[in-house]
């Protein structure tokens, strides 16, 4: 058993202790399954300034460690944590950051976090006392340190000296007895009160909350925000996305230097082909990652669910069920775990089971490529049609929430109502976020560097490999290669989508990856238009020609190609988050049965009505 | 009166918080608790959710809920 001290940072949501907690430390947390807790929760070890050994532990968000709390929420894997380290050998210390201008509120949590572990040191850190300050009010810490028998530190995420002011307090603080005091009293001794000014941030939130909240023009605005947003991804990456695809074909262009031979098209026409198609839509996901963020810290998410309760009690959800589906637009997985803060067991299900409906930026690749070959002449219709998918993922997940929640989600019939701290408008700290960004882009870099790399060589070696002899002379080997079969195989269950076994192969290589599905199409016709000069990959999907020499996808495979992408779950890490969220195998299974059992349906109707339509 | 028949803009005093114990205690490490002094700022259209200003924090509280909570004028 090590004997480094476990310092356990606890607090409300948007008490800021995250940042802080990033802030100690410089965000080069791991991800560690806490001893005892089968639950991740971020950790980093320090050496403090005495020499002792310590590791520092994020929990979850949480109002309280008292009463009944339902399982697998955050609050419940939080008192799990801290009473299952409060029982173990190592040295415990707690750190609860705590938003001074909700100070009772605070120390309402301080005295439940002290009945846990009622000897151990405790640190409060206080933040947010500039706002506090802004409304000429203030906080005695040393007085306040004495009335709750802690010790306090008052700090900000942003202060230069946080870290070492904070972990100086940890070293500092001694077991020291549970005091018993009554927190209202206390917080209303210790701050001194003054009445909102005009120019506090209480005042500014509540006038930027008279617009937001407008009972006839908050909705309007919150549609328009979201709308912007993924306009925005489409509208600005879009020169972006050009200028690395002519850089692409400048590398193609090398050809001739590099000869004809068997390496040099495997690293052309196979890795670059399709790492390099999947590279190309870096911009988009980076600047996805950086709205979504802004959103969350200014506040704003918690108007959305104010806004939007009413209408998802439609669905048989609460508006707290927003946050989760907003997050499943960047990724299903961390998604899927930002359920834990719905209580309602039946409203946590169905969140968790339509999740993978929503628009994740993996599918990005996929909506990109497609629209702008078979739908673009205007960047404001491709924003526009791309914004149309996002908002049918939506519609679709939340009529699926309708269906599960009298069925598979059944729960206890009706969604428990909303309880929802509505937080202080605020400016986003800039640098939290760019990191966040920066993290996203290394991780999606990565993931094409490895994953899409090897399955595009992979596939290069599959589209080289011939299974029968020419069936006439000058066959093309890729018409007879492994891939080939295997892709036509598919073809009776795919043709009433109007997909070839080109697209089949990508159907199969995205089932690992989305992003797999664009990466393969940039193999296949890199092989097959080896011969041919470098064109974009947009040119050669509008000249591909089927078995009959004709056109061999127009505007109603797209279409299709597109409705099943939005619908099907392809993606085992989203199914495994499931079944480890819901600890059950056979729900991530349904998963991946509705979602492909509705995607089949749509596209095989998309295609058949658009058919018609031309 | 409940918490939900309260006018815009008007005060009040908590007087009583849901049975159930779990709601109750939810209700309190909210700030919303016996004796905390509420305002209605807003109600959303149709039934929708209410903006209540407690003593510290402002919260999104169901119509449900709010028919449960007990409240006198101030």
């Amino acid at each position: 058993m090590s004997d480094a001290s476990l310092v356990a940072f606890l607090g409300r949501p948007n008490a800021g202790k995250s940042s802080l907690f990033n802030a100690l430390t410089g965000r080069r947390a791991r991800v560690g399954n806490f001893p005892g807790v089968t639950v991740d929760v971020e950790e980093h070890d320090v050496t403090l300034p005495s020499g002792r050994a310590a590791t520092l532990c994020d929990l979850p968000g949480l109002h309280r460690l008292a009463g009944e709390l339902g399982e697998g929420t955050d609050e419940e894997i939080a008192r799990r944590i801290v009473d299952h380290a409060a029982e173990g050998e190592r040295p415990l210390v707690i750190v609860q950051v705590c938003d001074a201008t909700r100070l009772a509120l605070g120390l309402a949590l301080t005295r439940q976090a002290r009945d846990r572990g009622p000897a151990a040191p405790f640190v409060l850190a206080l933040t947010h006392a500039d706002e506090l300050e802004a409304e000429g009010a203030r906080v005695d810490a040393a007085r306040l340190a004495r009335l709750a028998g802690v010790d306090v530190v008052v700090t900000h995420a942003a202060a230069p000296d946080a870290a070492e002011k904070v972990i100086g307090a940890v070293d500092a603080a001694r077991p020291s007895p549970a005091v018993d005091f009554d927190p209202d009293a206390v917080a209303r001794e210790v701050v001194t009160r003054a009445p909102a000014r005009p120019s506090g941030p209480r005042a500014r939130t509540a006038a930027w909350d008279r617009a937001l909240l407008h009972p006839a023009l908050g909705l309007p605005i919150f549609l328009t925000v979201m709308a912007a947003m993924f306009a925005a991804v489409f509208l600005v990456s879009d020169p972006v996305t050009t200028l690395l695809d002519g850089g692409m074909q400048r590398l193609t262009a090398l050809r001739p230097r590099l000869g004809d031979g068997f390496a040099a098209s495997m690293l052309l026409d196979g890795a670059l082909g399709g790492v390099g198609t999947v590279l190309a839509f870096l911009p988009q996901i980076v600047i996805l990652i950086v709205g979504m963020e802004l959103l969350e810290a200014s506040g704003y998410l918690a108007r959305a669910a104010f806004l939007l309760d009413r209408a998802f009690r439609g669905f048989g959800l609460g508006g707290k069920a927003f946050v989760p589906l907003l997050t499943g637009h960047a990724c299903a997985v961390p998604a899927i775990s930002a359920t834990r803060v719905l209580r309602d067991p039946g409203e946590r299900l169905a969140t968790i089971l339509v999740i993978p409906l929503m628009g994740c930026s993996a599918r990005l690749p996929v909506y990109t490529l497609l629209i702008s070959t078979f739908f673009g002449e205007s960047a404001v219709r491709r924003a526009a049609i791309a914004t149309g998918l996002y908002a049918a993922g939506v519609l679709s997940g939340l009529v699926a929430a309708r269906v599960l929640r009298a069925s598979v989600a059944r729960g206890n019939g009706r969604a428990l109502p909303l309880l929802l701290e509505m937080p202080l408008l605020r400016r986003p700290m800039l640098r939290p976020i760019l990191h966040r960004a920066w993290r996203e882009a290394k991780d999606f870099t990565r993931r094409a560097g490895s994953v899409i790399l090897s399955a595009s060589i992979i596939l290069w070696v599959l589209l080289n490999t011939a299974v029968r002899e020419p069936a006439y002379e000058g066959e093309p080997l890729i018409d007879r290669s492994v891939a080939a079969a295997a892709g036509r195989a598919l073809e009776p269950v795919t043709r009433p989508l109007g997909f070839d076994w080109r697209i089949n192969l990508g159907l199969v290589g995205s089932f690992g990856a989305r992003e797999l599905m664009v990466g393969t199409m940039g193999v296949i016709f890199g092989v097959e238009d080896a011969d041919k000069e470098p064109a974009p990959l947009v040119e050669k999907l509008r000249a591909a020609k089927g078995p009959d020499g004709r056109p061999a996808y127009g505007p109603p495979t797209a279409a299709a190609l597109l409705v099943f992408f939005v619908l099907a779950c392809q993606c085992i890490s989203t199914l495994s988050a499931v079944r480890r969220e819901t600890r059950s195998a056979k729900l991530a299974l349904f998963v991946l049965a509705y979602t492909y059992a509705l995607a089949w349906l749509a596209a095989a109707a998309t295609y058949q009505v658009a058919r018609l339509l031309a | 009166m409940t918490l939900a028949e309260l006018a815009r803009g008007a005060a009040a005093r908590v007087v009583a918080l849901p049975d159930d114990a779990d709601t109750a205690s939810q209700c309190q490490s909210m700030g919303l608790q016996i004796g905390a002094s509420v305002e209605l700022v807003r109600r959303a259209p149709f039934g929708g959710p209410l903006h209540v200003r407690t003593g510290e924090v402002e919260l999104a509280v169901g119509r449900e809920l709010a028919a449960r909570v007990v409240v006198e004028s101030t």
